[in-house]
């Protein structure tokens, strides 16, 4: 069902634990991401978000059903090989920043390379550059300790964008900032998917999933419905003063999972 | 991922944890220490004692009688059984170059010019070739019959005044006389000349057993009382083969053809021998490989001992690693997130271990080798340091690290991320 634009498809996934009873963490999930696209999970604790996250991440693999990453059916992909697509198509953004303490910002930003074995000219070019686009040049020296929750996550947005992924995965990005920082730091993301980079990012709240392009929502391993949000200006580039004070321009009625999949009217741009 | 990153991340988080890694890698430091220093005390302990053999002295043979069962080093159990004929006619063997008795005289002190030298190691009267040719620095060998000594340079240097050729020497000897003999030669060293003195150092007058033995030996063997002359009936302890050359079948020849005649009816020695008393006849070599043999074993011990303390060491190594592994749960997950492959977070922590390896390792081989050089130079011997060892220690160090690290690297290999994320 997806199509060649699309950086992530799952179709009929299904993943299962057995915790003494069967548990179904998702329950025939179909979904299609769009590349350049920006798309929120939303859904209350236990409802499939972090296995969604993890089947989208490549760290899983699905029970049934087909989820395909950047092109790469990853159910039949050895261990190695999804090690390699996760690396190259996926970044990740995590809650708690998740940077290697003894690395200064420079290395872990560099860090991803140096598993896809670039040289370290290469690595520290790259890093550098990226380091400057999140506007912490002058902080690449610095230990992740010796840097503010704003600026770790910042850091953090760096490495997963160093290895130009297909996708950004973004879990709960701002859930450890205060909400200044966390508008600094959903406009950076902002820039970065303006810049054509595609984003997921799960939240809980409602006004980090408004600034995405559409809102999945999730409810006991199924998907209850997905809202469409307008874009404000008609080119993807949401107002920035956003908060909680932003409008909501959400389509509030209920849109069934049968528009899965539907093609988005936007088309990537910065490519 | 390459070696080099690999290598520089290990050394980051090693440190990161500098007191936890230098306690764990003296494990390995006095493990690796202590093999050293005991392998190479005990090489230089063995050179010490080759390399003092003379390549001169690879054609005596030294002899002594014995019970057959007995167990030591040279001369244990010896009985007086060989007499001066006996000497005589081994010496006329054309199978034998020179043949004469060996034996210690107690002496007191030594006055030369006036001035008295305590001589507590007595004197040592033996055959004339007993000191080559060659070892002479000055003078001449002694002669057979007459009072004349050689003296090593230690014996001479020990007066004020330097004793040289031609002078005389008067020796209180532990039985009470006096006797005054002739310095005719000057040994170029002072390290002894046979497995019968010792190798050591010292002050050493080498004199004639005949008169001085003669003259001195006392004990139940030493006269029989049947009316011989004293000189022939007097019976040594120990004797000197000489072979014509160092080549080994010649010295095998002159061993066989000395033992048969001692064995034979015609000699004095031959009464006493029997089952309960056989002759031993050996070279330097052999005697000393009795003795090496004691210190290998000695030595093998003691490494073996030390060898545990490695492996104490690497359990050390072990314990640290897995206690790693488990703190940094979280970092192996981001490392997987971003794209590590499992032989990448197996690399890095087996590098870490091997790092802690290595470094014990050669600091250990440094620490070893400062231990047997004071040790060396505190017995007085050459220090010996094959650079083989440094070579061995650090593969010592590189398969400690391999060891003790593959398990814990294992475990963090197999790390899932989804769990490892997650992790607090």
């Amino acid at each position: 069902m997806g199509t060649s634009a699309d950086a992530v498809t799952l179709t009929d996934v299904r993943k299962t634990y057995h915790v003494g009873e069967p548990v179904h963490a998702l329950d025939g999930v179909s979904l299609s991401i769009e590349q350049g696209s920006h798309t929120a999970i939303m859904g209350p604790s236990g409802s499939g978000k972090s296995t969604l996250m993890n089947l989208v991440g490549c760290l899983d693999t699905p029970t049934s059903g087909e989820v395909s990453v950047g092109g790469n059916r990853i159910a039949e992909l050895t261990d190695r090989e999804r090690t390699d697509v996760r690396g190259r198509d996926v970044g990740f953004v995590f809650q708690t920043f998740n940077l290697m303490p003894r690395l200064t910002a420079l290395e872990n930003v560099a860090l991803p390379q140096l598993f896809q074995g670039a040289d370290r000219e290469e690595r520290y070019d790259r890093a550098r550059d990226l380091l400057e686009r999140v506007g912490l040049a002058d902080r690449a020296a610095h230990l992740p300790r010796e840097l503010s929750g704003g600026q770790r996550q910042r850091v953090a947005l760096a490495r997963a964008l160093v290895n130009d992924p297909a996708i950004v995965l973004a879990d709960e990005p701002t859930g450890n900032l205060d909400t200044d920082t966390e508008a600094e730091v959903l406009d950076l993301f902002e820039t970065f998917h303006d810049a054509g980079t595609t984003l997921i990012v799960v939240t809980h709240e409602r006004h980090v999933a408004e600034r995405a392009e559409r809102i999945v929502h999730l409810l006991d391993g199924e998907i209850e419905w997905i809202e469409e949000l307008d874009d404000v200006d008609g080119d993807g580039h949401r107002d920035a003063d956003g908060g909680d004070g932003e409008e909501a321009t959400a389509a509030l009625e209920g849109e069934s999972d049968e528009q899965v999949g539907e093609p988005d009217d936007r088309q990537p741009e910065g490519r | 991922m390459k070696l080099r990153q690999s290598f520089r991340l290990s050394w980051r988080s090693i440190r990161g944890h500098r007191l936890r890694s230098a306690l764990t890698t003296l494990g390995v430091i006095i493990g690796v220490a202590a093999v050293i220093a005991f392998v190479a005390l005990g090489a230089s302990l063995q050179a010490g004692i080759i390399g003092d053999i003379s390549p001169d002295d690879q054609r005596n043979l030294y002899g002594w009688a014995a019970d057959p069962d007995t167990e030591g080093g040279p001369l244990a159990g010896a009985q007086f059984v060989f007499t001066q004929d006996d000497m005589d006619d081994v010496a006329e063997l054309t199978e034998v170059e020179a043949a004469y008795g060996y034996a210690t005289i107690d002496a007191q002190s030594v006055t030369y010019g006036g001035e008295t030298s305590l001589q507590g190691e007595g004197l040592i009267a033996a055959g004339p070739s007993y000191i080559r040719e060659s070892s002479i620095d000055e003078g001449s060998q002694f002669e057979m019959g007459e009072r004349e000594a050689v003296i090593n340079p230690a014996a001479a240097g020990q007066f004020e005044e330097n004793v040289s050729v031609g002078e005389d020497l008067e020796i209180q000897l532990a039985t009470g006389g006096t006797e005054t003999v002739t310095v005719v030669g000057i040994t170029d060293a002072s390290e002894g000349l046979s497995p019968f003195e010792g190798f050591e150092s010292a002050p050493r007058i080498y004199v004639p057993t005949d008169p001085f033995y003669a003259d001195q030996a006392v004990g139940p063997a030493a006269g029989d009382g049947d009316g011989d002359d004293e000189a022939t009936s007097v019976r040594f302890l120990a004797i000197v083969v000489e072979s014509p050359t160092a080549d080994e079948d010649d010295v095998d020849a002159a061993r066989a053809a000395a033992i048969a005649y001692l064995e034979s009816d015609e000699a004095d020695a031959s009464e006493f021998l029997g089952e309960d008393l056989a002759i031993t006849l050996q070279t330097s070599t052999e005697l000393l490989q009795q003795l090496e043999d004691i210190l290998d074993l000695l030595q093998n011990f003691i490494v073996g001992i030390a060898a545990i303390s490695l492996v104490v060491g690497s359990i050390g190594i072990a314990n640290i690693m897995l206690v790693s592994v488990t703190e940094r749960t979280r970092e192996i997950g981001i490392m997987k997130a971003v794209g590590a492959q499992n032989r990448d977070v197996l690399g890095l922590f087996l590098t870490e271990a091997i790092i802690l390896g290595v470094i014990g390792a050669i600091l250990g081989t440094i620490l070893g080798l400062v231990a047997a050089a004071l040790g060396a130079w505190y017995i007085d011997l050459p220090l010996v340091y094959p650079l083989e060892y440094v070579a061995l220690a650090i593969a010592v160090g590189i398969l400690v690290g391999v060891v003790s690290g593959l398990y814990p690297a294992w475990q963090a290999a197999k790390t899932d991320p989804i769990d490892a994320l997650r992790y607090e």
